[in-house]
This record gives structure tokens, C-alpha cells and sequence, in this order.
């Protein structure tokens, strides 16, 4: 982005120029039309499943996607229905339309040669649109999860939430919990987005390194659910994606929670190094 | 970063130096790879035993495991079972609105018998104790608080509730702290102990027993007991029943067929912690919204859905239950008038596919248990090949 570049020329020693940087990439990210539209486009998840069970009829027990049939009686049970719903489709496509546009995107635009230019350096500018990707990450679940606590406080009543062990708390910590299971969903997709961020160092077209970033995740969900790759399970990142019903126990396990930031912490440094490798080797020329 | 600034206005700048940096630069790329490639490898290292135990003799062993005093523990039990029954994707498993009854329905034992189950395991003495059996973004619960037993099922939201007898004399219930014989079965899971008893109460002159090298399980040094049937009539090739060194509790058991070379059922803790559970664990009360159901008082001659299940099999002989042959040869088999048995059996769609037709009846095999169903209705089951079940069937008619 033009913008990009200009804040990071005028930023002038290269200590302040990361967080300037950031700054500019983050301010680019979020005033984009696209990711408001994305954004936009998750927060209508909640929006729709609250309707659809307001003007159906009841939902009978132990149908449809899990706590579906509690939200008549408590309204804060969109937001968890609605995370659950957006994990395996929605949330990977925004994902991978975020990472697979951060080096693509100013290649495509021709702009990652003035971004190179200013006194960045390549493994900053890559950090940089990273922690952008990374920033995503934590808005698009928390927007899932509050705009369904929203929604579903207005449409149905809220009460004390009975979690998955059959104990019962406060809505008050019921919101610390869709808070949880959104930083769950955040460190989720943080390895997605490592690997977005390498298939966008491969190419100029953005759209590409959407897409096969996108069909990443559609294959290893995939992979996830064939009993005959078992041994394979616990690598796949996608692995432990809805285990964050875990938060939802009592007491807490943090089990999954501590196994998804190790393996994420894996894809991380793996297509991280592969990004690096792609990208300060590259030939920049657009 | 000097030289990346040199690299960043393109090819003129490539020159031999920056070719041969080149592959400098996919260093990382390589090593990160390789580094988790070698933790993981690290990892899955039997862990070397720092502290070695003190050497023992089998009988020793035998006799710490008998003589454990563990009360009150916490932890998490892992079982996996490969026993060759029918195993759904994950995401086509059944999850439609489920029958009355259904946590400890057929359908609901099977499905712990394939795969792979976690749950939580709290104890506190003979009173109170609660499993957890975590299911994907669901949970089943059996909790006993002094003589109130409930069973909890997130799925459909139903809790069940079972108020025991003041002075219970059921050995299911005083023989092991963890829970009530019915207990296990609607949590569907039983703790390593519990599994290390119903073997180890075959040790006898037909089980060949010795002690492998220690083992670590849940990061305990433990002795690793090993039985192994004297008999070619029965399908366990060898049970490893991993006995805790410091307090002589059972950490975990494998069960392994005989010619196979991996285990085809296994349960052991991944955590375990020998100090008493926080007492909010035990407590529960039905939440809002929730149907709940009073279960009668258990019949001590009445049949359980998990009829098939190898240990409540070999637990209780019961009037109407005949047992022919002994130890790892043990065949137990139903009275003619129980048919209902059968019939729930065979109504689970899954085992109905399962069974294959042989003669005298239908068979469901798996690695480790054989389970004949005659034509006129009686079960015949047991760890032993199918000829034996046939047998077993033809002598009691």
C-alpha cells in the first residue's frame, strides 16, 4: 500500500521503523473495505443462527451442531454455537484471505518495492505483515463471539450458562469464556496464517496464494477425519481446532489448549523459516 | 539485516556472493523441520529409567499392586482400542436424538470401544468419585457423592439419578473405591485399576508372569508386570499392567492379541496425582433445563445394557448366566429366556453389520472378545476363539 510505504520512509531511524511499520500495516489492514466485509461477514453467523431459531421451532436435544438446542433458553449459547459453526469453513477463508494477500498483495500492487526501499528490511517487513495476519486472527473470532453474546442477549434471555460437566455459571463468566475459546480460535489459526504468509511469498497474485491457502485447510480438515491417517492426526494443524469445547469443562482442562500452542508453535516456525528462506532470496521486481 | 538491504533492489545485485548466501538463507527452513522432527523423536523415547526402581520378583510385584492403599487420586485416563469393530469418520458418528437411556446403552459402550477416549478420573476415598469422559465439545459424566450417584450426558442434556442403598453389601461397590459396578458401565470407562483387577484376578497356574524393564507412565517409574496366557485357547496374547513403584497403584494396562505386536486395547493415565481432589468436583445437581430421570435401585440379578462388556461378563456370575471353563478360557453364557439381550444387541444397526453369520448363530469378533449369539437368542461370550463359543453353546443346550 502507498500508505505503507510513505509512514515507513518518513519513520526515520530503523529502531522505530518495526513498530511504525506495524502500526501502518495494522491502520492498512483494518481500513480496508475487504476485511470489514469479512468481519462483516462473520459477525452475520451469530446474526443468522439467532434468527433462524427465533422464528423456528424448538430445536430437540442432541441435533444439529452442539449447543444449538440450548440457545431458547439462554441467549449466550449463539456465541458458542456460532464459534463452533465458523471453525472448520469460515474462519480459515477470512484467514487465508488476510495471510494469502500480506507479501502477494504488494507484489501484485507493486508496492513491496517502495515497501523494500525505506529502511525496513525484508525479515522486519515479513514479521511485520505477519503480526497484521496475526491481528486478524484475534478480531475475527472475538467479533464471532461478541456479536452473538450481543445478539443472542437480545433476542433470548441470559442466565446462568450450564457448561459441558453439567455445573452451571455466571454469565458474567460466561463472557470470560467466549473470551477463552476466542484467544483458543486466535492461537488456532495462527498456524494457518504462517502458512499463508509462505504461499503468499511464492507468487504475485494474491488471489492464488488465497485460494491454496484456503485448500490447505479444506484438505487437512479432511485428512483430520479419516480414521485410516490416525498416526498423521496429531500433526495436522487443524487437529485441535474444536477442542476448545476443553474451556467449556469444570474444571477448565487446559490440556488441548497447551498441545494446539505447541503444534501451532510448530507450523509457525516451520513456514515462518520457509517465508524467510522464500522471501529475503527472492527477486523483487514488481 | 545490511546484506538483506543489499539483496531487496533485485537481480543486479546477484552476484557469486549473494549465489552462494542464497542457500544460507533456507537454513532455517531445513533446521526448524528437523528440530521438532528430533524433539518429537526425544519424546517418544521410553524415558530412561534415572531413578531406577528396586528389583523385584514377579510375586512382589504381585503383591504390591494387591496390597496398594491409594484412596484419593486425580487424574486423566487415556484408552485406545483397536479391537477390529466398525469405525465411523468422526464426523459421521451418530447424532441424532438419542434413546432413553442412552448413556449406557449399547450404542454408547461401543462407541468407547473404538478409537480413542480421554477422561478425567477424581477419587476421594470409597464415597466420592466423578468421571469425565471428554467427547469432542461434549461430556458424560458419572458422579457419586456418598450414596447419590448421578450420570450427566451434555449431549442431550439428560442426568440420571441413582440413590444407593444406605449399607450397600454389592462387592461391585465396596470392592474398588473408583465407582459403582453401574457406575462404570454408563461412564463407560474404567480406570487402569479397575482393568488391572479383572486380570489379575486370572493369575493363576495358566498365566506365565513375569516383569519386563520399568516403564514411565504419566512420569512414574513402574514396574511392568507381564501376563501371559499358558494356553492357546484364548485370544490375549499378553496383558503388560503397569504397576506404580512408589505406591503400588495400577497405572495402566495393554491388552495385546495373541500374534498381534501392538496392543490392541489400552488404558492408562497421561496425569495422575496422588493428592486428594478439591471436593467441588463431587458435588452435582441437575442443571436447569435438563430432564432427569430416577433410575431404580440395581437389581443384583437384573441384566445390564453392557451385558457384553468383558469384565461385568467375568465380574458377576449371576442365576441366570452360565460360565463354562476357567481362567483366560473362561466362556459365559445366557440362560434361554434372556432373548431381550440379544435382541438390543442386535438392533444397533452397527452391530448388526458387524455380526456375521456362522453356524448355531451370529458372531461378533473382535481382537480380543468373541460374542455368539445363537438363533434362539442366548449370548455366549468370551476371550477365546469362536469354536469354543459354538461349543460352549451346543454343551449348555
Amino acid at each position: 500500500m502507498p500508505q505503507a510505504a510513505q509512514t515507513a520512509r518518513a519513520a526515520g531511524a530503523p529502531r522505530s521503523s518495526g513498530l511504525s511499520l506495524l502500526g501502518s500495516e495494522l491502520k492498512v489492514l483494518f481500513g480496508r473495505r475487504r476485511t470489514w466485509a469479512l468481519l462483516l461477514a462473520l459477525a452475520a453467523i451469530p446474526v443468522l443462527i439467532a434468527v433462524a431459531v427465533k422464528v423456528s421451532s424448538a430445536v430437540p436435544p442432541g441435533r444439529g451442531p452442539a449447543f444449538l438446542d440450548r440457545i431458547t433458553q439462554n441467549g449466550l449459547f449463539v456465541a458458542f454455537t456460532a464459534m463452533l459453526v465458523s471453525v472448520p469453513l469460515f474462519m480459515p477463508l477470512a484467514v487465508g484471505v488476510v495471510a494469502g494477500d500480506t507479501i502477494a498483495g504488494e507484489a501484485s500492487l507493486g508496492t513491496l518495492r517502495y515497501l523494500l526501499v525505506a529502511p525496513a528490511g525484508r525479515v522486519r517487513l515479513l514479521l511485520v505483515k505477519y503480526a497484521g495476519a496475526l491481528a486478524f486472527c484475534i478480531v475475527a473470532p472475538l467479533t464471532v463471539g461478541l456479536a452473538g453474546a450481543a445478539i443472542g442477549a437480545a433476542l433470548f434471555p441470559v442466565g446462568p450458562v450450564t457448561l459441558l460437566s453439567g455445573g452451571v455459571v455466571q454469565p458474567a463468566e460466561a463472557a470470560l469464556r467466549i473470551v477463552l475459546i476466542a484467544a483458543y480460535l486466535a492461537v488456532s489459526l495462527a498456524g494457518l496464517s504462517a502458512i499463508g504468509l509462505f504461499l503468499s511469498t511464492l507468487t504475485v497474485v494474491p488471489v492464488g496464494a488465497m485460494a491454496a491457502t484456503v485448500v490447505v485447510s479444506v484438505v487437512t480438515e479432511v485428512a483430520d477425519q479419516l480414521p485410516q491417517l490416525d498416526w498423521l492426526h496429531p500433526w495436522l494443524f487443524s487437529h485441535y481446532w474444536l477442542g476448545f469445547g476443553d474451556l467449556l469443562r469444570q474444571p477448565v482442562a487446559w490440556d488441548s489448549f497447551a498441545s494446539n500452542a505447541l503444534l501451532q508453535a510448530g507450523y509457525m516456525a516451520v513456514f515462518g523459516a520457509l517465508a524467510y528462506g522464500r522471501f529475503v532470496t527472492k527477486d523483487i521486481l514488481s | 539485516m545490511g546484506s538483506n538491504r543489499l539483496d531487496s533492489s533485485g537481480r543486479f545485485q546477484r552476484n557469486n556472493t549473494a549465489g552462494r548466501r542464497a542457500w544460507l538463507r533456507w537454513l532455517p527452513a531445513v533446521a526448524a523441520p528437523v528440530a521438532i522432527a528430533s524433539g518429537a523423536l526425544i519424546g517418544s523415547l521410553p524415558a530412561g529409567a534415572s531413578n531406577p526402581l528396586p528389583a523385584r520378583t514377579p510375586a512382589q510385584v504381585l503383591e504390591l499392586a494387591a496390597s496398594h492403599q491409594v484412596q484419593s487420586f486425580s487424574g486423566t485416563v487415556e484408552q485406545s482400542a483397536e479391537l477390529g469393530l466398525p469405525e465411523l469418520p468422526a464426523a459421521g458418528k451418530p447424532s441424532g436424538p438419542a434413546s432413553p437411556g442412552s448413556v449406557g446403552s449399547v450404542a454408547s459402550v461401543v462407541e468407547l470401544l473404538t478409537g480413542t477416549h480421554t477422561a478425567r478420573v477424581y477419587v476421594d476415598g470409597k464415597d466420592n468419585a466423578r468421571v469425565q469422559v471428554m467427547d469432542q465439545l461434549a461430556e458424560r459424566d458419572a458422579v457419586r457423592h456418598g450414596s447419590d450417584v448421578w450420570f450427566y450426558s451434555s449431549k442431550d442434556n439428560t442426568a440420571e439419578h441413582l440413590a444407593l442403598p444406605a449399607r450397600s453389601q454389592d462387592p461391585g461397590q465396596t470392592k474398588d473405591p473408583a465407582l459403582s459396578k453401574e457406575g462404570q458401565g454408563a461412564a463407560g470407562m474404567h480406570t487402569p485399576g479397575e482393568l488391572a483387577q479383572q486380570f489379575l484376578s486370572k493369575v493363576d497356574p495358566s498365566t506365565a508372569v513375569s516383569v519386563g524393564p520399568d516403564v514411565s507412565v504419566a512420569g512414574r517409574a513402574a514396574y511392568n508386570l507381564l501376563l501371559e496366557p499358558r494356553t492357546d485357547a484364548t485370544l490375549v496374547g499378553k496383558v503388560a499392567i503397569a504397576v506404580d513403584g512408589a505406591s503400588g497403584m495400577p497405572l495402566s494396562v495393554q491388552v495385546t492379541a495373541r500374534g498381534a505386536d501392538k496392543p490392541a486395547f489400552a488404558a492408562g493415565f497421561t496425569s495422575l496425582s496422588l493428592d486428594a481432589p478439591d471436593q467441588s468436583v463431587f458435588t452435582f445437581s441437575p442443571p436447569p433445563g435438563s430432564s432427569v430421570k430416577e433410575l431404580p435401585v440395581p437389581d443384583r440379578s437384573g441384566k445390564h445394557a453392557d451385558a457384553h462388556d468383558p469384565s461385568a461378563m467375568h465380574a458377576d456370575a449371576k442365576e441366570n448366566v452360565t460360565v463354562a471353563g476357567a481362567g483366560w478360557e473362561t466362556v459365559v453364557g445366557t440362560a434361554p429366556g434372556s432373548a431381550a439381550a440379544a435382541g438390543s444387541l442386535l438392533q444397533d444397526p452397527l452391530l448388526s453389520q458387524a455380526a456375521v453369520a456362522v453356524p448355531g448363530g451370529r458372531l461378533l469378533s473382535t481382537a480380543l472378545l468373541n460374542i455368539l449369539i445363537t438363533d434362539d437368542g442366548r449370548i455366549f461370550a468370551g476371550m477365546v476363539p469362536p469354536e469354543r463359543l459354538q461349543a460352549a453353546a451346543a454343551v449348555a443346550r
